[in-house]
């Protein structure tokens, strides 16, 4: 199309083209940029929150609730419109499993909570290849596109808007303590810091968002490990300019990613989570590559 | 006496009141009581595994004494938001891991964290105070730099500058001299005893060299492992016995112009 039928077709939601724009591309582009952004702020937070700058958001277990509760439901035969709702509910579920499970009775503890995390993650797997291997053969291949992430079911996402609004507001007014928080817990106490909440806090609204990017489109991965840790290295480690940046970074490399999975091998559409990965593998084993370089 | 002279005594200091303190079943401290008076610069000595970081710690409210408290001019410091105690009461800890890059300067600036708002960046003014401190911590060619790829002792340096930034009136040192060439341990004692002796300054450091205490210390806390403590000035204390007592080997006294030398006898 040339740039004159993108404006006509943007002027006139009612002819073909208009409504294929306003109707289909657009709205699965919204989808892709507002899935991308969540993932990429929660990989920000999760990262401050393990003390790691490898962290990811699937790392303690919220997509595997995920994919379990809406693979079940694939396999019971319930309406793919139900497909968001059941991932939803399942990530919430293994959310508030991790957080009761870890937060015990003693205090805050990264070490605990990643355990936590990483083993209920793993129960979840075992699950995940249960239903799998009992599944038939006809829904087995919309079980492995959503493992792999795909925004094939996407609609206009405007809830997962306002989640994302709303947690990003939350998260800038806390930046500066992430800041802090960065430096280690005890650092961050020693500077004014009350941690115990603030940790509990990032814990909940990483997992929240997450939550929401995973009922959208599935897993997709290396969004939340890549993208925050590029802005970091190109822009440094302020929260207050990273987690603005990581977002919108997050929002535009998952749009680049569907786009290049809608049309790469056109009219065959890929999971766009096999695109991201395979963005993303090389270009992290450069930046890691590059790192080793400068340490 | 006068009640406002009383009350005036109460201020500008930290206190431990009838703590019993204890890691793992090993009793640190039994009955201490403690003032850190504004004006004393105290050194705190003790052999490996003593509980000496287990006691700044406590004094920094980071854990909780299994009796007694600490009270921070009259009132308990676990009544006191960690803000409110982070403007008074600074620590500077043993290590120093920075994971994250970030630059030397923008580290040095979360010591300025206690002081702003929540919404509020730091201004010219807290810049400036970055900038001093990094100067005087001789970091003014390193500003820009990431703090993950320091050497130990610059680290060191960057953390001390923070807690200069952070300018809390009471300072708590776990072995501030850790990672330090010669010059900037003599640089560091001397910027603490400086801060300390100030109006309301106060500071206790946790130290290994019996002889940076005996130049730069107004007093020493001595604590033997088994919960017993002791408590007096340089001149009391300072000596073969007690230093032979606290640490089971034999140490012996020079004389130096610059005052009295201790070294331990080897077996």
């Amino acid at each position: 199309m040339t740039l004159d039928q993108w404006a006509q077709a943007l002027l006139h939601p009612g002819a073909d083209q208009g409504d294929l724009l306003w109707r289909l591309r657009l709205p699965r582009a919204l989808s892709a940029w507002t899935v991308g952004a969540l993932l990429s702020l929660s990989g920000c937070l999760m990262q401050v929150l393990l003390r790691n700058p490898l962290a990811d958001p699937y790392i303690l277990g919220v997509s595997g609730g995920a994919a379990f509760a809406s693979l079940l439901g694939m396999t019971a035969g319930v309406a793919s419109a139900f497909t968001p709702l059941l991932a939803l509910s399942g990530s919430l579920v293994s959310i508030l499993l991790v957080f009761g499970l870890a937060r015990g009775e003693g205090p805050w503890s990264t070490t605990r909570l990643l355990l936590t995390g990483v083993v209920t993650a793993s129960g979840w797997a075992a699950l995940i290849s249960l239903v799998l291997s009992l599944g038939n053969d006809s829904s087995l291949r919309g079980m492995l596109f959503w493992l792999m992430g795909d925004l094939g079911y996407a609609t206009t996402p405007s809830w997962a808007l306002l989640v994302l609004a709303l947690v990003f507001l939350i998260c800038l007014g806390l930046a500066r303590s992430l800041n802090v928080l960065a430096m280690g817990e005890t650092t961050a106490r020693l500077l004014g810091e009350p941690t115990q909440r603030l940790l509990w806090l990032i814990y909940l609204l990483a997992s929240v968002l997450t939550a929401s990017a995973v009922s959208i489109a599935g897993n997709i991965g290396f969004v939340g490990l890549i993208v925050p840790h590029l802005t970091r290295l190109l822009l440094g480690s302020d929260h207050r300019m990273l987690l603005p940046a990581a977002t919108l970074f997050g929002g535009i490399f998952l749009v680049i990613s569907d786009t290049l999975a809608r049309t790469v091998m056109a009219p065959e559409q890929l999971p766009v989570g096999v695109i991201t990965a395979l963005l993303g593998v090389p270009l992290f084993l450069l930046l890691l590559n590059r790192a080793k370089l400068k340490l | 006496m006068n009640p406002l002279a009383m009350n005036h005594s109460a201020m500008n200091r930290l206190a431990c009141r009838g703590l019993d303190l204890s890691i793992g079943g090993v009793s640190i401290v039994r009955e201490f009581n403690f003032t850190l008076e504004p004006g004393s610069f105290w050194g705190l000595l003790g052999a490996n595994g003593s509980g000496k970081t287990t006691l700044l710690k406590c004094l920094a409210g980071l854990r909780a004494p299994d009796v007694g408290q600490v009270v921070l001019d009259g009132i308990s410091i676990d009544e006191l938001p960690r803000r409110v105690l982070a403007r008074h009461i600074g620590m500077l800890q043993q290590h120093t891991a920075y994971v994250f890059d970030s630059s030397v300067l923008q580290t040095a600036l979360t010591g300025r964290h206690p002081h702003l708002g929540y919404w509020q960046r730091e201004g010219r003014e807290d810049i400036g105070k970055a900038i001093a401190a990094l100067n005087a911590a001789d970091l003014s060619g390193l500003t820009e730099r990431s703090v993950t790829g320091l050497s130990g002792g610059e680290a060191r340096r960057v953390a001390f500058a923070t807690l200069l930034v952070q300018e809390p009136r009471i300072m708590l040192l776990d072995e501030p001299t850790n990672h330090l060439d010669l010059r900037h341990q003599v640089w560091i004692m001397g910027m603490i005893r400086a801060l300390s002796v100030q109006a309301e300054g106060a500071a206790i450091a946790a130290l290994h060299d019996v002889n940076l205490a005996a130049r730069y210390c107004s007093h020493v806390l001595m604590l033997f492992g088994n919960g017993e403590w002791t408590a007096g000035t340089i001149g009391e204390l300072l000596n073969e016995t007690s230093l032979e007592r606290l640490y089971g080997c034999a140490v012996r006294k020079l004389e130096s112009p610059d005052g009295p030398c201790f070294y331990p006898l080897t077996h």
